[in-house]
């Protein structure tokens, strides 16, 4: 891709004592063909919706008066480490250091939102040559203006550190930003080659880290407004409940209480403090509608491979037929997912301050711009009189990158005519929530007699868990099945003769949403557990069984999965002998061009399994900021462990049955194994890294269990009888 | 009901509902919002403040039950930004938090124990603090105690 070709055709400076570089810049080659790049992305790598919006990402940097340059990032950190990676790519094109740039979130009232969920870790990835782009092109903008200024020719101009020099003519950024008047539109600039690069692949202190040790970090649950009141919500623990009757007299005797409001079935208790409001919350006798009668196995049933519609996904050969024609030599194995809940340590919540004509939201959500038009719908007011102001997120995982109580507390807000801070409890983030879906799996194979694939087939069957809200019903329907995000990572990357996926999709009456790694993980464990079967079936090593399907030389994604592989023998010290009560496993999935593997050693200790020693090998491209991989690494590694080993949701009459942590048991620090990592830069652009490591967690596990014990595990939580 | 203590080293009065838990005391009524609520119920130790250098889940202490007593939270665990204490110091250096919600109170749970146990090994770590992290900073919280230890140790 050069970047020479690309030209910005809108361009639109402003001039306020300070540079904006306006997000219609970036939006004039990004949202060019916006159905175009819909199809093609779909159609081609089968991307998650996060990152097929035909919507564009907008963003915008200021210089500031003390020469530092404010970053209004459209993506939303959540812990993900985005802020660091966009400010280290800023600072590299406009030659600054890091602390230089400040980053805020943009606010939906900017003009300048990004329409795309953050998610499906595509943020860097698709933000690299923008972001690098407007901050050469602004760049370039000063060093014109000084170049004017001084009357000197552009060509002598340097940039170091912020600041402009020329001969023994020198000024900052700020200085010269507050001194011109008139911008000249230089030429796209050409981004710098890697070989150039100060900051970005380097090791760098990451830019949220100083507030977050110091305790300054300003989170939803932290944030205030002037004269606000609290809401606190009453809830049943059943889905779909509707309200019978309410008797609030004694809840309204609470001292501190200003109101109990009620609409449809929204009902609230409104305080001068949270404890008020919760106390009193407790005090409301409510009679409920509970027509939601769902049990577990009405769960099981439903989300079962060939109940449902199915739609084939992947195809080669005549895998099918071979399969049915050969069905006494079929080695056929099933796998069960869970129902599980994101658990973020920050409970959803939202300020709303709703005014005769206008409305300020405050919210920590995965996407601000979906709060802002669930708020027009709740309350019926026009997008452009909204603002959604997003702090930092305590967490997302994807749980807020569905609705939160933005609405809600808009909804109290018009009611009581004050600002309103609503937030749920931890039973209400349980009860209340929105689930990764359980999901079936049936894998079988027909191997030939030297113990290869000839044939393989996959059915998923699983309720999506995203896609409608992109494409709606019809939508849904057209597609035949979300193979974005539930069938994400259903399809096989390994060289065989003959194969077939298809996904089942099914409804549930349980409320679903994406979870990390989204379909990656169900799909992930379930395939590379039965690779690790066929290997262990066979008696071959499991990585040389995987490098013998991995034979493509043409295919660069297989190219490079053969160099995962063989980093995580040398680094892992796979061939080497194993410590007696230890068993090795491994996993790789390939997941939106990121490729991920683990090797993981266990042990039984007092009949439970041990995770002791993790290797990963992550290959995302070109790394931006190697510190910030490791750490998703080991997030991912820990989340992988706490899903393989503990979590697990049910259904009983209708409510989930775990409303506490201490029925939802989580990894803590007892469960930390060693862990290592190692990164490779097969690609020059990045790749995503917030999820790619999470999926070969699981079936790495259940391979080293199966290596040590020789059972096969088949169903999460692993539970060894 | 009026209830005096020290909060950070500063005399401070309050008068609430004796019942309220002390989380909601320094968070809405004192304004200091390094402590977290995570789930109302201690499980999570997200709320975790020292009282009388007892590390505790505060969002189940009630307030009344702290008259006289000496509260201390995130906010005043290090003297300055130039002097940081150790715990704070180390998660510097390891980049402990991600999201960064729980980490005040792992932080205020971890001051405690390198207090007490000046040389803590893995598994004292491991099995002395029961605090729960999402986002996977666990191995770095682990690093980041033992070398607050270090810094503890040489500092003395």
């Amino acid at each position: 891709m050069s970047t020479e070709k690309k030209s910005f055709s809108r361009r639109k400076f402003l001039q306020r004592g300070a540079i904006v570089l306006g997000g219609s810049v970036v939006a004039s080659y990004l949202g060019c063909s916006p159905m175009r790049r819909f199809t093609a992305q779909k159609v081609e790598s089968m991307d998650l919706p996060a990152s097929i919006s035909s919507l564009k990402p907008d963003f915008w940097f200021e210089i500031l008066a003390d020469n530092t340059i404010l970053l209004k990032s459209p993506k939303i950190e959540m812990g993900q480490g985005v802020w660091t990676g966009l400010a280290m790519m800023a600072a590299e094109e406009l030659e600054v250091s890091l602390d230089k740039i400040k980053v805020e979130h943009a606010n939906t009232g900017s003009g300048l939102i990004d329409n795309v969920n953050t998610g499906g870790s595509s943020s860097t990835s698709s933000l690299y040559e923008p972001v690098r782009e407007v901050a050469a092109t602004m760049r370039e903008m000063l060093k014109a203006a000084a170049a004017k200024q001084w009357n000197v020719a552009i060509s002598t101009i340097k940039t170091e550190n912020g600041i402009l020099s020329s001969g023994g003519k020198k000024a900052t950024y700020g200085e010269i930003a507050a001194s011109t008047k008139e911008w000249d539109e230089p030429k796209t600039p050409t981004l710098k080659p890697k070989s150039a690069f100060k900051i970005i692949g380097k090791e760098v202190k990451r830019v949220d880290l100083k507030p977050k040790v110091m305790g300054t970090a300003k989170y939803t649950l932290d944030s205030e407004l002037p004269d606000m009141l609290y809401a606190v919500l009453v809830k049943s623990p059943y889905l779909d409940a509707t309200i019978k009757s309410v008797d609030s007299k004694e809840a309204a005797k609470f001292s501190g209480v200003v109101k109990i409001v009620r609409e449809g079935n929204l009902l609230a208790v409104v305080a001068k403090s949270f404890y008020a409001a919760d106390s009193a919350s407790k005090k409301v006798i409510v009679e409920w509608n509970t027509p939601n009668k769902t049990q577990q196995a009405d769960l099981i049933k439903l989300v079962t491979v060939g109940n449902g519609k199915e739609a084939n996904i992947q195809k080669k050969g005549s895998a099918k037929s071979i399969i049915e024609d050969n069905k006494t030599e079929v080695f056929r194995q099933e796998y069960r997912t869970p129902m599980a809940t994101h658990a973020q340590m920050e409970v959803n919540g939202a300020i709303a301050h709703v005014e005769a004509n206008k409305v300020l939201i405050i919210t920590g959500s995965q996407g601000p711009s979906q709060v802002r038009d669930l708020v027009s719908k709740a309350i019926d007011i026009k997008k452009d009189k909204i603002d959604v102001y997003t702090p930092l997120l305590g967490g997302g995982f994807g749980r807020k990158a569905a609705p939160g109580l933005a609405a809600e507390a808009a909804i109290i807000s018009k009611l009581v005519g004050k600002p309103i801070k609503v937030y749920n409890s931890r039973q209400h983030e349980f009860q209340n929530g929105v689930y990764r879906p359980n999901t079936h799996h049936v894998l079988q194979a027909k191997m030939t007699k030297d113990g290869t694939i000839e044939a393989i087939t996959h059915d998923q069957a699983t309720p999506d868990m995203y896609v409608r809200n992109m494409v709606g019903e019809i939508g849904l329907k057209l597609l035949g099945s979300d193979f974005l995000s539930a069938g994400h990572g259903a399809s096989l990357m390994y060289n065989v003769p003959n194969k077939s996926v298809s996904v089942w999709n099914t409804d549930v009456p349980i409320p679903i949403s994406i979870w990390r790694a989204v379909g990656m993980f169900p799909n992930t464990f379930a395939i590379e557990s039965f690779i690790n079967e066929l290997a262990h079936k066979v008696g071959k090593d499991a990585i040389d069984f995987r490098l013998d399907m991995l034979t493509d030389k043409e295919d660069k994604i297989i190219e490079r999965s053969r160099k995962v592989l063989e980093t995580l023998i040398e680094k892992s010290g796979w061939k080497t002998p194993k410590a007696e009560g230890v068993g090795r496993g491994i996993a790789i999935g390939n997941d939106r061009k990121s490729i991920a593997a683990a090797a993981i050693e266990v042990e039984i200790i007092e009949g439970k399994i041990k995770v002791k020693k993790v290797t990963n090998v992550l290959d995302m491209g070109q790394i931006i900021n190697p510190e910030g991989i490791k750490a998703q690494i080991e997030g991912c590694v820990m989340m992988g462990i706490s899903a393989t080993l503990y979590e697990e949701l049910t259904v009983k009459d209708g409510q989930i049955e775990q409303a506490y942590f201490s029925q939802y048991p989580l990894a803590t620090l007892a469960d930390v194994p060693e862990i290592l990592s190692f990164l490779l830069e097969g690609d020059d652009v990045p790749y995503g890294v917030g999820e790619p490591p999470l999926s070969p967690i699981a079936p790495a596990i259940v391979g080293a269990v199966l290596d040590l014990t020789g059972k096969a595990l088949r169903s999460l939580p692993l539970r060894l009888s | 009901m009026k209830i005096d203590f020290k909060l950070n080293g500063k005399p401070t009065s309050i008068d609430v509902d004796p019942a309220m838990p002390l989380l909601w005391v320094v968070r809405d009524e004192l304004k200091l919002t390094a402590t977290k609520f995570g789930c109302g119920m201690a499980m999570c130790g997200a709320c975790t403040l020292h009282i009388d250098g007892e590390a505790v889940r505060s969002c189940s202490v009630p307030v009344e039950t702290i008259a006289g007593k000496n509260i201390l939270t995130l906010e005043g665990l290090s003297e300055s930004e130039a002097n940081l204490h150790p715990i704070q110091q180390a998660w510097m250096e390891e980049q402990v938090p991600q999201c960064g919600y729980c980490q005040s109170g792992f932080m205020m749970a971890a001051a405690k124990l390198i207090k007490e146990n000046p040389n803590p090994t893995d598994d004292d770590i491991k099995n002395g603090i029961t605090n729960i992290c999402r986002c996977g900073t666990h191995p770095r919280i682990i690093k980041a105690i033992k070398r607050a230890a270090e810094i503890n140790n040489q500092n003395h």
